[in-house]
């Protein structure tokens, strides 16, 4: 089942510093090939409001597996209660749309804006959900996080895990 | 008058007879002047000023230990007295009543607080008149007296102008108020009532938010320059008593970040500094012990992210404390410009109860959910934290925030417990600095007589040269309960009056005598008050059978050493008396504050359709018709223009808990904040119709039961134009300050899509609203919601 199926994990956090911790140590655990990810970022909005992708990780780990050109087209179609109008989830189809990391890095600042509080962060990871124990382990610092799974081959499951995650969130 | 012709116990003071002499017409008449004179107080009776400080612990300021910059209070101590074994009643109204009045908090209705007026005479919140205040007593006797800030001791439902105002700060001795008559206000949106009318929410200036606390030395110095131009020869009372340090804790960044890093140790080492620090200070002894309470988290056992934001907590909690300090030093300095401070008589209690607990362990975003009695864990907790501006946002205007218990358990330092707590030092003892250069002779020192908030008259009375009175306006008065300590202004040695006290708060009680204390906790945490733990407590419960605790504190400063095992006789002794002093001071029922629970409530209101016509703004909440828990109907005549019309219908309170009704685009919306938990929002899909619009909002409950679910409906012309669910209701209270108004939404918003507008003015006309607040209720139905309405009452009272 872990060959087919990907993990689309939204954490967020309260203390931004804390968020860069677990992204190091998830990034970590990719070095280490520990777990197979692809595509991890961590976004954090300081306390004047300035959103900043601070880092992406979809360089690492990445096995080629194809997450579906449609991907993309999840862009716009989140909504989660707890983050309304927050476009977590778009930024989240920005990075899914084949971890392009200019793409990501152009478009999850603009998206996290109206996701994050100021002096908050958020960490945005696919990743094989056969690694999920060892992602739980390193995502310590985050106060809510909400994990859906999606077939690695479908768009439409991906919307599906989107929208799971985000309602996994406002609970 | 002169002195001697004056009899100042029988208040209004008599104008002495005539004596003079009438003729038919003035040739012959002779003039006695004494008939046109103004009372004056004695020669040389100082002015007063009497500063307290709210929600805050004996471990909180620097003067006394503590982490907190406190300089104005030191310099107060300074120049005067430290007391480190003064006392007060563990609750906000209880402490007030007594201190104003000089008896016991049961015998003058205020066994709990203001906004619950229980059915028993110790807790019916109403001051008697055989107990007259001290501002009353001193205003007859030729003083002017003023109160500014906190009030708390009118009850909830009496804060309009329907009145009856004799229980507001003007029927109670003040000449003039100014401040919330509640129990507590949003820092910069409070709902301030000046003398007899509500004026309502002040808005800032060069834009910056208003802030109430920078506002209340403003009020206090105005009136003082005023009075001392109008009347140079007497002598003035102020009552000055802060909104801080009691939730919302709010305070702008400039003050909090002080504290950046200052609380990362977290509060069992907290603790341990601040005791160290009261050590080399000396106002605890050398050899105080800290009492432990696992009722409290290690903070080591804590995840980083918890650290962190306690940590924060504490810092806005600080900051928000030391600006109290500031804007007290600010009155100071206006006094001793006027070249009068040493003519005053300083008496500043730091804490009308020790700091409170009712943050819950993780602290909270919105302190009305806890007095809702909403569980939330520390995961929702934080996760509403985030969604309502996240840790940045802890201490501005957003949010009404609350820290954890365990920082309120570290402000009361080196004591166990805090507020509600009366079976413990932690709730009941609280600094107290006096400053008075004419009868101090070693400035700085420290007293240790065993005092109490009901001394403060006797004392206040004793300097003044004032004597209590038997009577006023032809009622005989009761005796004043406490005992004056002037004398201990002179002389360290100065013999120990008050040498037994019984304490009673929420069920916690304690007797104190010689040195002994009996500690009776109810066995409960504070800030739980469900109706599942409160039960235990109903019939069958015999007090008696609690755990007790003894302690002999001239040994054991901060009752550390419990030695009720090897003194059972000494318990049983305590316990007696405690039953005594119960009997005597209207202490009996236990718990009668809280009736409700045990199915003591009020017949029924037969008022279900309250009308609004026109715009009637700044209703307080106590004051709003009661929507909880079943359903409702709110209808609204108005008229809309030509060309449409957009802006606030109805707006009840603000986005952490509220309802309005709005035009915005020109399409009818319904916003329901559920604490800030939850939110629900209906619109109409068509703009409303030019000419006279009913427009009204129909909420159907699925049962009438607290916090129920219920379909809304949006009406125009009688026609459903949308509807929507909402799967949580408010049970009890949406806010703790925040007010009403028809036709705009004064201060905080209650939908944030507008608050670039606000107040969001109706551009119509508004003929009526209506509500109809029980449309379908059946009887039993309406006792069983009116139970519950009592008893959330009762809750919010309890935690006020």
């Amino acid at each position: 089942m872990s060959e087919e199926t990907l993990d689309v994990l939204i954490a967020v956090y309260l203390i931004p510093d804390l968020a860069q911790e677990d992204f190091d140590s998830f990034v970590d655990l990719a070095e280490a090939k520990t777990i197979s990810i692809e595509g991890v970022a961590l976004v954090t909005k300081d306390a004047d409001g300035e959103v900043k992708v601070q880092e992406t990780g979809d360089h690492l780990g990445h096995k080629g597996a194809a997450a579906g050109g449609g991907v993309g087209l999840a862009l716009g179609l989140f909504a989660p209660p707890l983050l309304a109008a927050t476009a977590v989830g778009a930024a989240l189809g920005g990075l899914t749309g084949k971890f392009a990391r200019k793409r990501v890095q152009a478009g999850i600042g603009e998206k996290m804006d109206d996701a994050l509080p100021p002096g908050s962060a958020g960490i945005i990871a696919i990743y094989d959900h056969a690694d999920a124990d060892a992602v739980s382990g390193a995502l310590a610092n985050t106060i809510r996080k909400s994990v859906a799974e999606i077939d690695k081959a479908s768009a439409k499951e991906l919307k599906t895990g989107l929208e799971e995650a985000g309602a996994g969130l406002a609970g | 008058m002169s002195e001697e012709t004056i009899d100042r116990s029988t208040l209004p003071i008599r104008r002495p007879p005539f004596a003079g002499v009438t003729g038919k017409t003035l040739e012959g008449s002779e003039p006695d002047w004494n008939q046109a004179a103004h009372v004056m107080p004695p020669e040389g009776a100082p002015n007063v000023l009497v500063v307290l400080i709210d929600d805050a612990g004996f471990g909180n300021p620097s003067t006394f230990g503590g982490a907190i910059d406190t300089p104005n209070y030191t310099r107060m101590a300074d120049q005067g007295l430290r007391y480190n074994r003064f006392h007060v009643t563990a609750v906000c109204s209880p402490t007030r009543a007594a201190m104003l009045t000089g008896r016991n908090h049961h015998r003058v209705g205020f066994g709990l607080v203001a906004e619950f007026s229980g059915p028993f005479p110790g807790y019916n919140a109403t001051i008697p008149r055989d107990c007259a205040t001290l501002p009353r007593v001193l205003q007859e006797n030729g003083y002017m007296t003023s109160a500014i800030g906190k009030w708390h001791l009118t009850p909830d439902d009496q804060q309009g102008a329907s009145g009856p105002f004799n229980r507001w700060p003007n029927g109670l001795g003040f000449d003039y108020y100014w401040g919330f008559l509640g129990g507590e206000a949003g820092q910069y949106d409070p709902l301030i009532t000046e003398n007899q009318k509500v004026l309502g929410v002040p808005e800032g200036k060069d834009g910056k938010p208003y802030y109430f606390p920078d506002d209340m030395p403003d009020k206090a110095t105005d009136w003082l320059h005023r009075v001392r131009a109008e009347r140079p020869g007497a002598p003035w009372f102020m009552y000055y008593a802060t909104g801080c340090s009691h939730a919302p804790h709010q305070v702008p960044r400039e003050w909090s970040d002080r504290y950046q890093g200052k609380f990362d140790q977290g509060w069992d080492v907290a603790r341990e500094q601040t005791l160290a620090r009261q050590k080399e200070l000396g106002v605890v002894p050398p050899d105080t012990e800290l009492p432990q309470n696992d009722a409290f988290p290690q903070w080591d056992s804590l995840s980083d992210t918890e650290k962190r934001l306690y940590a924060r907590q504490m810092e806005v909690y600080a900051g928000y404390s030391e600006n109290a300090d500031w804007n007290v030093g600010r009155v100071l300095a206006a006094i001793e410009e006027m070249g009068e401070l040493d003519d005053t008589l300083v008496i500043w209690i730091w804490g009308d109860n020790g700091a409170s607990m009712e943050g819950t362990l993780s602290g909270t975003f919105n302190e009305l959910t806890t007095l809702n009695g909403i569980p939330l864990t520390t995961e929702q907790q934080m996760g509403l934290l985030f969604k309502h501006g996240g840790l940045e946002a802890w201490g501005g205007e957003l949010m009404a925030p609350h820290y954890s218990s365990a920082w309120a358990w570290a402000s009361n330092c080196p004591f166990d417990w805090g507020k509600q707590v009366a079976s413990h030092l932690g709730g009941t003892r609280n600094p107290l600095v006096v400053r008075f250069p004419e009868a101090i002779a070693d400035p700085g020192g420290l007293r240790s007589q065993f005092t109490h908030v009901i001394d403060i008259a006797p004392t206040v009375l004793e300097i003044a040269g004032i004597p209590a009175p038997t009577h006023v306006d032809g009622i005989e008065q009761e005796r004043l309960h406490g005992f004056t300590f002037a004398d201990s202004l002179s002389s360290p040695e100065a013999p120990e009056r008050h040498t037994q006290q019984y304490f009673e708060a929420v069920g916690n009680r304690a007797m104190y005598k010689d040195g002994w204390w009996l500690a009776m906790r109810l066995p409960r945490i504070p800030w739980q008050l469900d109706p599942e733990v409160l039960r235990g407590f109903g019939p069958g419960w015999d007090p008696d059978d609690d755990p007790v605790e003894l302690y002999y504190l001239p040994d054991d400063f901060a009752q550390a050493r419990d030695l009720a095992g090897e003194h059972p006789e000494k318990v049983e002794e305590l316990r007696k008396l405690f039953w005594e002093e119960a009997e005597r001071y209207q202490v009996l029922p236990i718990l009668g504050g809280l009736s409700s629970f045990y199915g003591i409530v009020p017949p029924i209101p037969k008022e279900s359709r309250f009308t609004y016509r026109g715009r009637i703004e700044n209703v307080a909440a106590g004051m709003i018709p009661r929507i909880y828990n079943h359903s409702y109907a709110i209808k609204a005549d108005i008229v809309v223009p030509e060309g449409g019309v957009e802006g606030v219908i109805l707006a009840a309170f603000d986005h952490l808990g509220g309802f309005a009704l709005y035009v915005q685009d020109g399409k009818l919306k319904h916003h329901y904040s559920m604490l800030g938990v939850f939110e629900y929002t209906q619109e109409s899909d068509t703009a409303l119709p030019a000419g006279e619009v009913g427009v009204e909002v129909v909420f159907a409950a699925d049962e009438a039961k607290p916090a129920t679910g219920g379909e809304v409906t949006l009406l125009v012309n009688g026609d459903p134009v949308a509807s929507g669910r909402m799967e949580h209701t408010v049970p009890a209270r949406f806010s703790g300050y925040a007010g009403m108004d028809i036709g705009c939404d004064n201060g905080l918003v209650v939908d944030r899509s507008y608050a670039d507008k606000a107040p969001f003015r109706f551009t119509g006309e508004i003929k009526q609203v209506t509500f109809d607040i029980a449309p379908d209720l059946s009887d039993e139905d309406a006792q069983l919601l009116h139970e519950h309405a009592q008893q959330g009452l009762a809750a919010h009272a309890a935690s006020a």
